[in-house]
């Protein structure tokens, strides 16, 4: 199955990429969590620099099995994927007032963000399978219920930020396997039309209350608004080139909450200033682009569909995270891939873009 | 399928468009937020995280002559909120008042009046906290971010009501306060003098802030200081107030159990040795920010603790004022000493019989005597012979009717009449008679304590009204410097053989068989005269009902000592205590101890009050011990002496119902 001479067509350059943004949000996590008084760092880079570890190690295990070993797999992937979201909702080890966590004494699981990868192959070789692609309503039904079980389970912890991103995998897959464009555009009516009725009726009052303050921040400056006020001080008062590692003052002083996780762009275009947000920006479109170009070099269908799958829920969650770091969208418990603190995200991320060197690096094999 | 993989490529370079479109939005909005908008955001972020504390300058220590400290600086801890730094503050606010159990209306309106101020600057919520207070706010540091506490110095007066009136006291810079112009330099919250010397010295006393700026964490924790001004302290005075003295009056009116006032000047430069006013509130109440239920018990109260008696209140002289008489007859030639008049016990004057106090008169007396005895007749005569005009010139240049200029905020002047004050007040003719009236201190002329005392010293000096004051020296941090005292206000420059006279009449009062024999002191030569402020006419008081003791009489005491050289000279106004020589054993104690100080002899001691509760005064008048007086609202009814002098009534054309005003 594996064989030596693959590596040849491994992209390194991505790989490259990838590895440089994971150091960049471990080197902000260390100035995030850097203790001054007691001249120590917190413990969250080093479960970060593990799980960056652990991460190229299922890098690694995504690259060398075939990903169409792992499409035909797939539906018994997803499976156990949604047994354990079932037990998270059950038995998860639960904080901040949501169950996502599966507690493996060492570690904490969150089985949500692997859901991402489970719900990528069974798309992708869903689509792949079907031979008109997505053509139609009822293909796009079917697919419709893949992406639906696991998203309400995730959705029910609750977590809706992951289940949202479950949406851009989708629809991405959906995009490249065909996806009448006409059909997109009735979904994009069908959701516009129905955003007042989920506003009334689905959304809780937090949930409510962070999109009027989005709307509105002043209006509530010092509760759900403080956050996105803080977040926009941050980012601004970093200025050109910034004021330097380690010297932020909004993050250093905890002006800005949870600045290692959802927050940790903000402290970077603090500290690295627009420079260092102009470069980071730049990785994330080269990993991107990257990305995509495997999609278009893959040698089959389900290659394709899976890296456009993949691509898309990250880049969804990239674009969403610095959009919010910028203070510019309602905060949202998303992380920031690659760079922000987070376990189960790093590894998820890595194991992903391990499928997508995967797909590239087999482009010639049969 | 064919068709699939020739669209496939085209959807990947819209979807690659398309993020290539994002990601330029966000490098605009970041170049917005970064550079174009930067200034705004930085700003923003040095509020968040710098902090000025303002760094309070203690307020300048009072001495008095001798160097004793009569108010200092304390170290207090206030508490102050930083709205900018509060995430909720009604969860702040309702927190505070749990654990400090202050009230949280209380709190809330305080912050209310500070609406205005910029959100950075702190806003004192509670003044000199408890220790436990400061205790439990520090132990909740972490959910009470937006609180401070801060140490400050607050103005401590150690010897509580003891010259109240005369320190004065502090507060809180008022709205309309900082509205003035000579307040501009003042910011909210500013402690600034708001009465007595602490009022009138404000920009000396007060001294200049500091600040210290200082990075401070979300927690409000203070990280690290960036840069620090000291403090300067206010400038520290030295009073011309001789502490021993000041406690001896106010000894003496407790003691004896009056209400009023005392004043005690030394009569060479108008230097104040010691004044009071009773009753008296304590300043230090003030200093940390006076609660609503004190003040309006303070202001409420019958009594009028706030009050300066010494330069506020406006009072009747009586027979005090025979001294001016004898002064104005005197200089304008009008009489000598010697002048003689014939007292059968009362005189007419423009068809009405004016009484003298002696029945039967005091037959044939010269001026000396006619002081000593305080002959009515006498006066009724000079007056009527100087006439009201002049009579206003020399009560003006002895300083009656006018302002002294003393060095304390708020004094009001007395009223001294004169046919062009009539004429101007009543648009009125002034008619001889009613100069009879004034002759002996009653009618329309009215003193303050402390005006009664200038008058005193300068008569007792013979030549300058002196205007008194406070300040003796000042040290601005390199050393004391003499304060030059005020120029005088005026030069009388008497004839000698005139202040002798004088000065013979007053040291009979004391010494030989006149109504101020409870003054006297072996070997001390003390020179006085006492006098009754009538509180209302003897008509008034029949209409009255002659119950209140708030219509008894005031009595007068004014003096001077040594009589040949005075060293001392001052006023003792008793409250409702009918009688001048009641004032004097109160003036004789306070000269006492001025003697015993400068003879370095030891302190003489208060006499204990004859047979309490046995009378003071004559049982038949008096029947209570002087506390329990102060207490009571009515006493035994007393018959008024035989015919009033009529009150200011602008309506009566002609004055005065024929007899005497009352006298001792």
């Amino acid at each position: 199955m594996f064989e030596r001479r693959l590596f040849v067509h491994l992209d390194w350059l991505l790989l490259g990429a990838i590895l440089l943004l994971a150091a960049i949000g471990l080197a902000m996590i260390y100035s995030t969590t850097y203790d001054p008084v007691r001249d120590r760092v917190g413990p969250q880079f080093f479960t970060q620099f593990y799980a960056i570890g652990l991460g190229l190690f299922a890098l690694a295990v995504c690259l060398v099995i075939d990903y169409r070993y792992l499409a035909e797999q797939s539906h018994l992937i997803l499976g156990a994927i949604v047994l354990m979201l079932l037990y998270v909702l059950f038995f998860g080890f639960s904080a901040g007032g949501s169950r996502r966590w599966i507690s493996l004494g060492f570690f904490n699981l969150q089985p949500s963000e692997f859901a991402k990868i489970a719900l990528a192959l069974v798309l992708a070789m869903f689509f792949a399978e079907n031979r008109r692609g997505a053509r139609n309503w009822s293909d796009l039904a079917i697919a419709g219920v893949f992406l639906a079980i696991p998203a309400l389970l995730i959705a029910r912890q609750p977590d809706l930020g992951t289940a949202v991103t479950l949406v851009p995998i989708f629809l991405g897959a959906a995009f490249a396997a065909g996806l009448r464009v006409k059909i997109l555009v009735w979904l994009a009516i069908v959701a516009v039309l129905t955003a007042p009725l989920a506003y009334s009726f689905a959304l809780k009052d937090y949930q409510r209350s962070r999109i009027q303050t989005f709307l509105d921040p002043e209006n509530d400056a010092r509760g759900a608004g403080y956050q996105q006020i803080q977040a926009r001080i941050t980012v601004g008062s970093g200025g050109f080139t910034g004021k330097g590692y380690l010297q932020g003052t909004q993050g250093q002083y905890k002006f800005l909450p949870v600045a290692h996780n959802d927050f940790i762009y903000s402290v970077l275009a603090e500290e690295l200033g627009f420079v260092g947000v102009a470069a980071t920006l730049a990785l994330y479109l080269f990993v991107i682009f990257r990305s995509l170009e495997a999609a278009r070099a893959a040698r089959d269908r389900l290659g394709a569909y899976l890296v456009v799958a993949l691509v898309s829920g990250f880049t969804f969650q990239v674009i969403y995270n610095i959009t919010m770091s910028a203070g510019l969208a309602p905060v949202k418990g998303l992380t920031l891939p690659l760079m922000s603190y987070g376990g189960s995200s790093i590894i998820a991320t890595l194991a992903s873009f391990g499928l997508i060197l995967n797909v590239r690096m087999r482009r010639f094999t049969n | 399928m064919i068709e699939d993989r020739r669209s496939l490529p085209r959807r990947l370079t819209f979807l690659q468009s398309a993020v290539m479109a994002v990601f330029a939005a966000l490098a605009v909005c970041f170049w917005m937020l970064q550079v174009a908008q930067h200034q705004k955001y930085r700003e923003m972020a040095e509020n968040n995280h710098q902090r000025t504390l303002a760094l309070r300058a203690p307020r300048g220590t009072l001495f008095d002559r001798h160097g004793t400290v009569l108010v200092r600086n304390r170290n207090a801890f206030n508490v102050s909120l930083v709205r900018e730094q509060a995430r909720d503050l009604d969860a702040t606010l309702a927190r505070l008042a749990r654990i400090t159990g202050v009230d949280e209306a209380r709190l809330r309106e305080t912050v209310d009046r500070h609406r205005d101020e910029p959100r950075y600057r702190p806003i004192v919520l509670i003044h000199d906290a408890s220790d436990a207070q400061v205790a439990a706010i520090l132990a909740r540091r972490l959910e009470l971010a937006a609180i401070m506490v801060e140490q400050v110095p607050t103005r401590e007066y150690p010897a509580g009501e003891l010259a109240a009136h005369l320190f004065g006291y502090v507060g809180e810079v008022t709205e309309a306060q900082l509205n003035r112009p000579e307040h501009a330099s003042l910011t909210s919250g500013a402690i600034i003098g708001q009465s007595g010397v602490e009022l009138t010295y404000n920009d000396r006393l007060m001294g200049q802030d500091g600040a210290r700026r200082v990075v401070v964490n979300s927690t409000g924790r203070e990280i690290e200081t960036l840069g620090e001004r000291q403090p300067l302290e206010g400038q520290r005075l030295q009073l011309t107030i001789d502490w021993d003295l000041q406690q001896a009056a106010e000894r003496a009116f407790r003691h004896y159990g009056y209400n009023g006032s005392a004043i005690f000047l030394d009569p060479r430069n108008g230097e104040v040795l010691a004044m009071t006013s009773v009753p008296a509130f304590d300043p230090n109440k003030f200093a940390t920010g006076i609660d609503r239920a004190t003040w309006t018990a303070l202001n409420t109260d019958r009594l009028r603790p706030l009050q300066n008696r010494a330069l506020q209140g406006r009072y009747s002289p009586g027979s005090t004022f025979k001294i001016v008489v004898a002064v104005a007859a005197l200089e304008e030639g009008v009489a000598t000493p010697d002048f003689k008049v014939h007292c059968a016990g009362g005189a007419n004057f423009y068809g009405r019989f004016f009484k003298c106090h002696k029945a039967g008169g005091h037959g044939t007396v010269d001026m000396r005597t006619a002081i000593e005895k305080s002959c009515n007749t006498y006066f009724y005569t000079l007056g009527n012979m100087v006439g009201i005009d002049r009579l206003h010139k020399w009560a003006t240049a002895l300083g009656l009717g006018v302002k002294t200029g003393i060095d304390l905020p708020h004094e009001i002047e007395g009223i001294m009449p004169s046919t062009e004050w009539k004429r101007r007040r009543y648009n009125e003719k002034w008619y001889a008679g009613e100069t009879i009236s004034v002759a002996i201190g009653q009618g329309q002329v009215s003193v303050t304590p402390l005006s009664l005392a200038v008058m005193m010293a300068t008569v007792a000096n013979g030549s300058t009204r002196h205007v008194p004051h406070l300040v003796k020296a000042v040290d601005r941090g390199e050393g004391w410097k003499v304060v030059p005292p005020p120029p005088p206000a005026a030069e009388i420059r008497m004839a000698p053989s005139h202040v002798q006279a004088l000065h013979e009449g007053l040291w009979m009062v004391v010494n030989a068989a006149g109504t101020g024999g409870r003054a006297r002191i072996e070997g001390r030569n003390v020179a006085g005269k006492t006098g009754t402020a009538q509180v209302i006419s003897n008509i008034g008081r029949q209409r009255a009902g002659k119950t209140d003791r708030d219509l008894r009489d005031h009595g007068w005491f004014v003096f001077f000592a040594p009589h040949d050289t005075p060293e001392i000279a001052g006023v003792v106004f008793t409250e409702h205590s009918e009688h001048g020589y009641l004032s004097a054993p109160i003036a004789k104690h306070v000269m006492e101890v001025y003697f015993a100080k400068r003879d370095g002899l030891p302190p003489p001691e208060l006499p204990p009050l004859p047979g309490v509760p046995a009378p003071r005064v004559p049982a038949a008048v008096q029947t209570e011990a002087p506390v329990a007086r102060l207490m009571r609202s009515t006493r035994p009814a007393e018959a008024p002496p035989a015919s009033p002098i009529p009150p200011a009534a602008p309506a009566e054309a002609t004055p005065a119902g024929p007899g005497p005003a009352r006298d001792e």
